[in-house]
């Protein structure tokens, strides 16, 4: 049974996630404040938090850097500040994920999956020698099996999406352009095929990313082109 | 006393008794002055009788006769008044026209011969063919005085051998010119024409009966004199019922000018006064002259001390001088030219005396340039003042620049003022006041700006705490079966309606951020035509959904610009966004991407769905939407943040709104 511990000072918050994450079959511990927080993770076994970080006596990152100095379990921060400063803090801290309020019930579950498949499962999946695998972070391409995951679990693509997020899999890091990406996936130049690209990408994108608006894997440089983001645990 | 101040009766009697008063006392003293010259007379004959006239007489010949003395003896011949004239058989004769100095009515009425014994010649103010037969005529006149062998024959008793002795002489007596023989006659009808004697026979015919009345005449008129002057004094200038000085024209015309008129006036008639004393000219015309000239000479007078008078009453004796009023129009105009020149500006006043300063001593140097250190002094006077002038010059543009700075709104201004003297030294503190405001306003505006950011966003904070719980709940509910149908209608309201807030504050953060320009850019370098693709494919099934069709218009050679690559893609998204909410379906937007080479414009054009009755600027602003009404979608905030994100990295936003025509455009500088 995996237990999740929710700490927020905002009791109805913590009761709505509570709901849904019972939904999902984790169980869920419950804390009001850092201290609380502190005494949970001490006394039981938890297996992820999601912190809040405004919270009275002691804050989200003032607990987070208590958790970090014995345990490396996966923390989802929560926050109503949405500034890019305040989410790349709490990353630094030690955070692995980042909701700011007010957030999207189905994204919170996802991104919980997500991080306790990581933390759980993780290794699950080794690679077995001579087969093509790509990856970065929590995204696995097995070219021989054509099989994509996301933190374990499959998504599924149509072909041209497959090509396009093996072309980028496979020089992940860098950025191609829509013309770039076109010629090397069709192995043709492109005559006004651009837009068929794009539209592929953000379907790429709202199948493997949790939030296709705030995309952890493949990343839009708007102006420039798109890349798989290189992510090494 | 008021009355009598400006009675103009007693004033007319007074000037008419003026005349008469100096007339009387004129002929007073002159009677007086005649009685104590030549005694009692009455008579032309007693006049001869008077010591007076034989004092005369002597004088007359004895200064002729020195006169005489001088010439034979070579002496200052040439200055001499005798002239020869063609003489007669016997003897050289020298003519003398005015015979004597001493006396003119003596001389004129005397005829004289004098001759010199020695070479025979005759010295003589008679013209005649026989000077011989004169000199023995000359007994036979009425009265005669002869000088011949040192005796004196006369038939003039006071000026005979024995009383000749009494008569006063200041240089020398006959008796040492032994060899000069003297005969002269007296006409004393010639006398009686000369209008000078007629006057004093006159003067004496006044006084015949009553010869005393001068000693009472005199001290009277001159006391009534005085009290007429002091009244007139006291009295001119007043008018009845009126304060103060009444001054004509003629008491404003210049004083000099008048003193001249008067003078000359009185000076012409006193001049035809003597010439006719001399004139032997008689009777009733010539009193009738000298009555009219006395009279013209009064008026004058009278007029000019009136007027004296008056001016010095009014206190306007001096200003009332031309010099007075030349000088004080010189002064105006000068001080009209120097305070037109400085305009009361202090600055003016010093250019004006260094410049003076400059001028005088340019002068005195070149006025020394005879000398070569001058030269030297005045060249390196002007090198020095060159020197000077650039210094100045140069500190001028200092300043200016520091201006130029504050205007293009740099924050960190400042003057050296320690280097400045002056003017400019206090220009330069005016500046640095103006630039420390300055920036310190600038910060205020930042400071006030940055508050009400964080403001907004600590307040968009408390505000998504209560939020999140009511977007959850919403959703929660939306799982949980419901009896009542309406329920779920509701529940899909509240989801919508918390949703919209959620985005509201969202949209609000970013506008303060970004208005405030509280955003740190990242400048890159952009394809706009691959950035338009991509967000054409990111809009894609939007524009589907809402039967939008994307009519895309791009140049075949790259559009590249700088910008950061998220906030331009937040300012197109917006525009973009807009589009699927409030263009019309089953119509085409237009992006067209046009590359002047200054200017690259990307215009997106769409139809309305609802009636644009609003203005593109309105339109711009914060919270305001096309249709003016609440119930769509979207903070209101779109075009706000599109504009101010399109501004932050350099770019102009515009719209426009023709019919239902909307049009934005983005232009950007290459």
């Amino acid at each position: 049974m995996v237990q999740i511990l929710v700490v927020d000072d905002d009791k109805e918050i913590v009761n709505a996630i509570e709901i849904y994450l019972k939904k999902e079959g984790y169980q869920i511990l419950k804390a009001y404040d850092g201290k609380q927080a502190l005494e949970m993770i001490k006394n039981h076994e938890v297996h992820l938090v999601i912190l809040d970080v405004m919270m009275p006596n002691q804050d989200g990152f003032e607990t987070l850097q208590e958790i970090r100095k014995e345990k490396t379990i996966p923390v989802i921060m929560l926050s109503a500040k949405s500034e890019d400063y305040d989410k790349i803090e709490g990353l630094n801290t030690g955070a692995d994920d980042y909701i700011t309020k007010p957030f999207n019930p189905l994204e919170l579950i996802a991104r919980v999956n997500s991080n306790v498949r990581r933390y759980v499962d993780f290794g699950s999946m080794e690679t077995t020698k001579g087969e093509k695998i790509y990856q970065t972070g929590g995204l696995k391409m097995n070219d021989e099996t054509k099989q994509v995951t996301v933190d374990g679990e499959e998504i599924k693509l149509t072909a041209t999406e497959y090509h396009i997020l093996r072309f980028l899999l496979q020089n992940k890091g860098k950025v191609y352009s829509i013309p770039q990406i076109y010629e090397n996936v069709w192995n043709e130049e492109s005559y006004g095929a651009e837009n068929i690209i794009a539209v592929h990408i953000r379907h790429i994108r709202e199948k493997i990313e949790i939030n296709p608006k705030e995309p952890i894997y493949l990343k839009v440089i708007w102006g420039i082109g798109y890349k798989i983001e290189d992510i090494s645990h | 006393m008021e009355k009598l101040k400006s009675s103009s009766l007693l004033r007319a009697i007074c000037y008419v008794a003026i005349p008469l008063l100096v007339l009387i006392l004129i002929v007073s003293i002159a009677h007086v002055s005649l009685v104590s010259k030549y005694g009692e007379v009455s008579e032309r004959k007693d006049y001869l009788q008077t010591e007076n006239f034989a004092h005369l007489y002597y004088n007359t010949i004895l200064s002729n006769v020195l006169n005489v003395n001088s010439y034979r003896n070579n002496a200052n011949r040439r200055y001499s008044p005798y002239r020869e004239i063609q003489n007669d058989d016997n003897h050289q004769a020298i003519y003398y026209e005015d015979n004597s100095r001493y006396n003119s009515v003596t001389s004129k009425c005397m005829d004289y011969i004098i001759l010199d014994k020695e070479n025979g010649t005759i010295y003589t103010n008679m013209k005649s063919n026989d000077y011989q037969k004169e000199m023995q005529s000359m007994k036979d006149k009425k009265t005669y005085w002869n000088y011949t062998q040192g005796q004196i024959q006369t038939n003039m008793e006071s000026i005979n051998q024995d009383n000749i002795k009494f008569l006063y002489s200041s240089s020398s007596s006959l008796e040492e010119f032994e060899e000069i023989e003297v005969y002269s006659s007296f006409n004393t009808k010639l006398m009686a024409t000369s209008a000078s004697f007629s006057m004093q026979q006159k003067i004496y015919d006044i006084f015949k009966d009553n010869r005393n009345a001068t000693a009472y005449l005199i001290p009277m008129t001159v006391i009534a004199l005085a009290v007429i002057f002091l009244y007139l004094c006291f009295s001119i200038g007043h008018q009845k019922g009126k304060e103060g000085i009444e001054l004509s024209s003629i008491d404003r015309f210049p004083y000099e000018i008048l003193v001249t008129i008067s003078f000359t006036i009185i000076g012409i008639l006193c001049s035809i006064m003597l010439a006719s004393f001399e004139s032997s000219a008689m009777g009733n015309l010539i009193y009738s002259i000298w009555l009219l000239c006395y009279l013209g000479s009064y008026v004058s007078l009278a007029v000019l001390g009136i007027t004296t008078i008056k001016r010095i009453k009014a206190k306007e004796f001096w200003h009332s001088f031309l010099v007075y009023r030349i000088f004080r129009w010189v002064k105006r105009q000068i001080a009209k030219v120097v305070t037109k020149a400085i305009d009361g500006s202090h600055m003016s006043k010093r250019i004006t005396f260094f410049y003076l300063g400059f001028v005088l001593l340019s002068i005195f140097l070149g006025l020394m340039l005879g000398s070569g250190i001058a030269i030297i002094l005045l060249l390196v006077f002007w090198i020095w003042v060159y020197y000077q002038l650039l210094q100045y010059g140069k500190k001028m543009e200092t300043i200016q620049n520091a201006l130029k700075d504050i205007y293009e709104g740099k924050k960190e201004v400042y003057l050296n003022e320690e280097e400045l003297a002056g003017m400019l030294k206090r220009m330069a503190r005016y500046i640095n006041d103006i630039a420390g405001g300055f920036s310190n306003a600038i910060e205020e505006s930042l400071k006030s700006e940055r508050l009400k950011t964080e403001l907004i966003t600590n307040v968009s904070h408390d505000i998504k705490t209560p939020l999140t719980s009511i977007i959850n709940y919403v959703d929660l509910l939306k799982e949980e079966e419901l009896e009542n149908p309406k329920t779920k209608e509701y529940l899909v309201v509240l989801d919508k309606k918390s949703q919209q807030l959620k985005k509201l504050i969202e949209d609000l953060v970013e506008a303060s951020k970004v208005s405030s320009g509280n955003v740190k850019l990242k400048m890159e370098t952009i394809d706009l035509k691959e950035l338009l693709n991509q967000i054409r494919g990111e809009f894609e099934d939007r524009f589907e959904q809402r039967h939008l069709s994307i009519d895309m218009n791009l140049p075949k050679e790259d559009v590249k610009i700088q910008a950061d690559d998220r906030y331009f893609y937040r300012i197109i998204e917006n525009l973009f966004s807009n589009v699927t909410k409030y263009a019309m379906e089953h119509t085409r937007v237009y992006i067209e991407l046009v590359n002047t080479g200054y200017e690259i414009h990307l215009i997106m054009k769409n139809i309305s769905k609802e009636k644009l009755n609003i203005s593109a600027d309105e339109l711009m602003q914060r919270f305001v939407r096309g249709d003016r009404s609440r119930y769509t979608e979207g903070s209101g905030l779109g075009l706000s943040i599109a504009q101010s994100l399109t501004e932050l990295q350099g770019g102009k936003f515009q719209i426009s709104i023709d019919g239902d025509l909307f049009k934005a455009e983005i232009i950007w500088k290459k």
